[in-house]
């Protein structure tokens, strides 16, 4: 019996030290958006004095909310879009026979593997090409079809039973009425998984946005803090604050769908 | 029965099309242009461009700063993945224990990793910077740190950027293994414990086999994100001082983006995506050749 107390001591020991690891960094930042001014030491443990000046500061800056705005126009624009063409692809291959079939699946799957920071220099030129440069269209149009959503859907629409379906078509209900009104609604914890996930890797994406826009109004979030960090029109207060408000949606989202993103993520990672 | 299809029609391509035309503009397109760009030499000023054979290439592999970048890249993805997959195989046997506030300590693990990395680089150039807490911590362990602080040291500033990354995305691939422990069926420790293992033999001959296909995929997974870090790079130190944080997809972005020389930054492209599909293959081949066997 007493090893057994250990052993839940240690474990828990442990993961007291892993916690602290990984929640002192955004504390720090939490308490330095909270803070008046910044003194000598950027970073306390405890808040010398309590304002939310800095936050008011962004909120009234129309530049930075521009930024949130570019932000938020995209996710939500990529997000909307898996959405639609995940169950629309997702239900093709799932209820469908055609040529190439499984050709084509196999290539959602190969696509997953391509590093794609190593085709930043095609797109680039390809999106300067369709005029699409420094433009919405240029962070929203090719991420509308996310391979992971193909392989989702498909996975779960193929375990839906397909009797519903049926009796919907011989009542005459068109195919897209199908897809929409039949089965999105079937599929919603499959696509809640997908909209976090999609939502999460373009909330937070660096690269393709800073490189296929270069005016200040086409800025999301995470480019312009990267790229304030050096300017003196910004006090580090002030960034601490904008940090904060580009870190909190994602971590509300994953408290509220906790259950189901876990679920969603690991249930993938365990079939494949 | 579905698996084959349902309902057979040509439909079907018309479902998939918007599939199809991203693979093709903003995937396929893309990774053939990028191999033909790589055998052509731009010249900046007078905006032309240059069929060159594999001039890109041989230039490459004497290029100093591309040495470099590859050294570091391979140092990073070397010297943090161990520690990544091992703390995150810690700390999901921990969860897996019977300890109160699982959820809580699973929940703080996690947020890291869904942090953006912006904002993750922006606080750690804080902690790092002189007069920081790492470097008052590495202080009360008798170590001083670099009076620049340990970004702008070029001993420190790799490993420190390495430090971060390993706390950032451990917690993420603990969820994959908590989800595989929770997998293993009970009545094979039952088993086990009947035959008298212990604790370690449980972990060892129970546990341990069961976390193969998962360990290789967060292998997997993980060896395709490292080999492509730049965003703390580009936050933290552009790279410097002196080279020692240049990485590969950094030096892709400064060849193309800042020295406008698109043809021999797709050469060091194409070299980095070789080099990741070589690593993930040689993974697969190293851990996944038992698989069939068990």
């Amino acid at each position: 019996m007493n090893s057994v107390l250990a052993k839940r001591t240690i474990a828990t020991a442990i993961l007291i030290i892993f916690s602290l690891l990984c929640l002192l960094p955004l504390y720090f930042m939490l308490v330095g958006s909270i803070q008046e001014t910044t003194g000598s030491s950027l970073l306390n443990f405890i808040p010398r004095s309590l304002t939310l000046v800095h936050f008011e500061s962004i909120f009234s800056s129309s530049r930075m909310m521009r930024y949130v705005f570019n932000s938020v126009i995209v996710s939500v624009s990529v997000v909307t879009g898996n959405l639609i063409f995940s169950t629309m692809v997702g239900y093709g291959f799932a209820r469908y026979r055609f040529k190439g079939k499984e050709l084509w699946f196999a290539s959602a799957l190969a696509v997953m593997m391509i590093p794609p920071h190593v085709i930043i220099i095609p797109l680039y030129k390809l999106i300067s090409t369709l005029g699409w440069y420094d433009s919405y269209a240029a962070l929203i149009v090719p991420w509308l079809v996310n391979p992971l959503g193909v392989f989702l859907m498909r996975q779960y629409i193929s375990s839906l039973p397909v009797e519903i379906e049926d009796a919907a078509r011989v009542d005459g209900a068109s195919d897209l009425y199908i897809i929409f009104r039949i089965v999105m609604p079937l599929a919603k914890p499959a696509l809640a998984v997908l909209a976090f996930q999609v939502f999460l890797t373009n909330w937070n994406w660096f690269l393709y946005p800073f490189i296929l826009t270069s005016s200040d109004s086409m800025r999301t979030l995470p480019v312009a803090l990267a790229l304030l960090k050096g300017y003196q029109s910004i006090n580090i207060p002030q960034l601490f604050a904008a940090s904060t408000i580009a870190a909190l949606p994602v971590i509300f989202l994953f408290l509220i769908f906790q259950k189901q993103i876990i679920a969603g993520i690991t249930s993938g990672a365990l079939k494949s | 029965m579905n698996n084959t299809g349902y309902y057979s029609s040509h439909k079907g391509h018309f479902f998939i099309s918007p599939w199809i035309i991203t693979l093709l503009v903003f995937w396929l397109f893309p990774l053939l242009y990028s191999f033909i760009l790589s055998f052509y030499a731009t010249d900046v000023i007078r905006g032309t461009s240059q069929f060159v054979e594999f001039q890109n290439y041989a230039r490459l592999f004497n290029d100093e700063n591309f040495l470099a970048a590859l050294k570091n890249t391979t140092i990073f993805v070397i010297g943090t993945i161990p520690f990544t997959t091992i703390l995150a195989l810690i700390a999901a046997v921990a969860i897996n224990s019977n300890i109160p506030l699982k959820g809580l300590f699973k929940t703080s693990l996690v947020i890291p990793s869904i942090t953006s990395m912006v904002v993750m680089a922006l606080i750690f150039s804080h902690l790092y910077a002189p007069g920081g807490y790492v470097g008052s911590l590495m202080r009360i362990f008798g170590i001083s740190p670099p009076a620049k602080g340990l970004l702008l040291s070029e001993t420190t500033a790799l490993p420190s950027i390495m430090a971060m990354d390993i706390i950032i995305a451990f917690g993420y691939y603990m969820l994959l293994y908590l989800a595989a422990l929770q997998n293993i069926p009970r009545n094979l420790y039952e088993a086990a414990e009947l035959d008298g293992a212990g604790a370690f033999g449980k972990f060892r001959h129970v546990i341990l086999p069961h976390l193969k296909p998962i360990t290789l995929f967060i292998l997997v997974i993980n060896t395709i994100r490292s080999f492509q870090i730049f965003v703390e790079i580009f936050v933290m130190t552009k790279g410097g001082p002196l080279n020692s944080t240049l990485t590969a997809v950094y030096f892709v972005y400064d060849a193309g983006f800042v020295k406008f020389n698109m043809g021999y930054a797709s050469a060091a492209a194409y070299i980095l995506f070789i080099l990741i599909a070589v690593f993930a293959a040689l993974q697969m081949k190293v851990f996944g050749s038992e698989k069939g066997a068990r």
